[in-house]
């Protein structure tokens, strides 16, 4: 860590999301504006000077000699996350490295691997891993009228609340891991401010040609569900349990293999259209 | 082998009720276990004083319907498997579950015991994977596993 410190360091914020602080530094000046589109959404800057993370990001300068490749450098305190030639990619390295530790790291919510939408004053969270097809689902409901809350992480609070995580959507297309980022508002969608309640975990992976045929599970069942998917279930165990307890406090839960997202989006937003109605007569 | 005498819950795993089932996290061993109906209730009396025909006696009290002790030896054995009670010194008789389940018969009264578990993840093994052609620095970042660390530092 002396041997980052000594370098000649250009620009640094010192930033608190969901109760973590992080600080950021960069070797060039100028470049600060492009790395705050990365960090977690609802940041704010912070004045403390200690942070739980620091990220060093060492760009490249100077000629390129012949036979030499200049790589830029992003440090997590003394840890290497990313070397690149391409700054872009450095940057991206830099968004999911402190999104996770975010995730990782926050008392004050408990994160799940999950992406949600909102609708009719509900969330509906479909928890999964990565290629699980979240993104697909959430951008079909948006599609549909839902309300963007994450494609990534549903925040749940002390009340079993889900709060918003609206990143721009990362879309993988034509199957390969590359993803496009869309904006909620891009794709025609509103994103989504208010907290709210669960009303439906959706449990689904994607399997082409799938009919979507899901079978209802339990609350002990689904909450084993978030349970794997949530992230500091091993350091915070107590209050990832509580907060659990609470979340699934008033949903239903859903499992299934599915097919194309147009389909089982529909019949999920069908479904919990007729648990409203059943809930209001 | 002898024969299982009073079996005792663990009490270091954290619990929470959800409906009459019971989710269990094994704090030691970082595993998550869903426990239905009967099996919960089973486990809630392993107090270390019961034995399981006592066990089976209590347990039709409570849900008001007879209780086979068979059932109860079933439980018994998943929890055990899921490491939810304090291990006997001596190794006691298991119940095969064929036969466990010839002589409940089909018309069991009450649900089987069942326990669901789940290995909990790592906050790295939740997290979205760093995906093809992008920086890594390590195999565990990508969602191929596959870091080329020597050249070009990207995900294969």
């Amino acid at each position: 860590m002396k041997k980052l410190d000594r370098l000649d360091w250009a620009e640094r914020l010192t930033l608190s999301a969901f109760g973590v602080r992080a600080g950021v530094r960069v070797n060039v000046s100028g470049l600060l504006p492009r790395v705050l589109p990365l960090l977690p959404p609802g940041w704010t800057k912070s004045h403390r000077v200690i942070v739980e993370r620091l990220y060093s990001l060492v760009v490249a300068q100077g000629c390129e000699r012949a036979g030499m490749r200049r790589l830029h450098v992003l440090y997590a305190d003394t840890m290497t996350v990313a070397r690149d030639a391409a700054l872009d990619q450095v940057l991206a390295a830099l968004e999911t490295d402190l999104h996770r530790y975010t995730a990782e790291a926050t008392s004050d919510m408990t994160f799940l691997h999950a992406g949600v939408v909102g609708w009719q004053g509900r969330a509906i969270v479909f928890p999964g891993r990565s290629l699980s097809g979240k993104t697909t689902l959430v951008r079909e409901m948006l599609r549909l009228g839902a309300t963007y809350y994450s494609d990534e992480f549903a925040v749940v609070d002390n009340f079993g609340l889900v709060h918003p995580f609206a990143r721009p959507l990362g879309i993988r297309e034509d199957s390969s891991y590359a993803q496009t980022k869309y904006t909620a508002e891009g794709l025609g969608a509103a994103s989504g401010v208010k907290p709210l309640p669960m009303g439906m975990a959706v449990i689904c992976k994607y399997e082409a040609g799938a009919r979507w045929q899901p079978a209802s599970l339990s609350q002990g069942q689904g909450a084993l569900e978030l349970l794997a998917n949530s992230f500091a279930v091993r350091s915070q165990p107590h209050q990832t349990l509580r907060r659990l307890h609470n979340l699934v406090r008033h949903s239903v839960f859903i499992k299934g293999t599915r097919g194309e997202a147009h389909e089982a989006a529909a019949s999920i937003l069908n479904l919990s259209c007729a648990r409203e109605r059943l809930e209001t007569t | 082998m002898k024969e299982r005498q009073s079996p005792r819950a663990r009490v270091d795993c954290l619990s929470r009720e959800f409906g009459n089932e019971v989710l269990v996290y094994d704090l030691q061993r970082g595993v998550g276990h869903c426990l239905n109906s009967t099996a919960a209730a089973a486990w809630k009396l392993c107090d270390g004083n019961r034995s399981p025909p006592q066990i089976a006696r209590t347990l039709s009290r409570q849900l008001s319907t007879r209780v086979d002790e068979v059932v109860v030896l079933l439980a018994l054995d998943q929890l055990a498997d899921a490491h939810l009670l304090v291990e006997p010194e001596v190794p006691v008789e298991r119940l095969s579950r064929r036969v466990a389940l010839r002589r409940i018969g089909i018309a069991a009264a009450v649900v089987l015991p069942l326990i669901t578990s789940i290995v909990a993840p790592t906050a790295a093994q939740t997290a979205s994977c760093v995906q093809l052609g992008q920086p890594c620095a390590s195999n565990g970042q990508c969602c191929s596993h596959l870091c080329d660390v020597l050249l070009t530092h990207r995900c294969l």
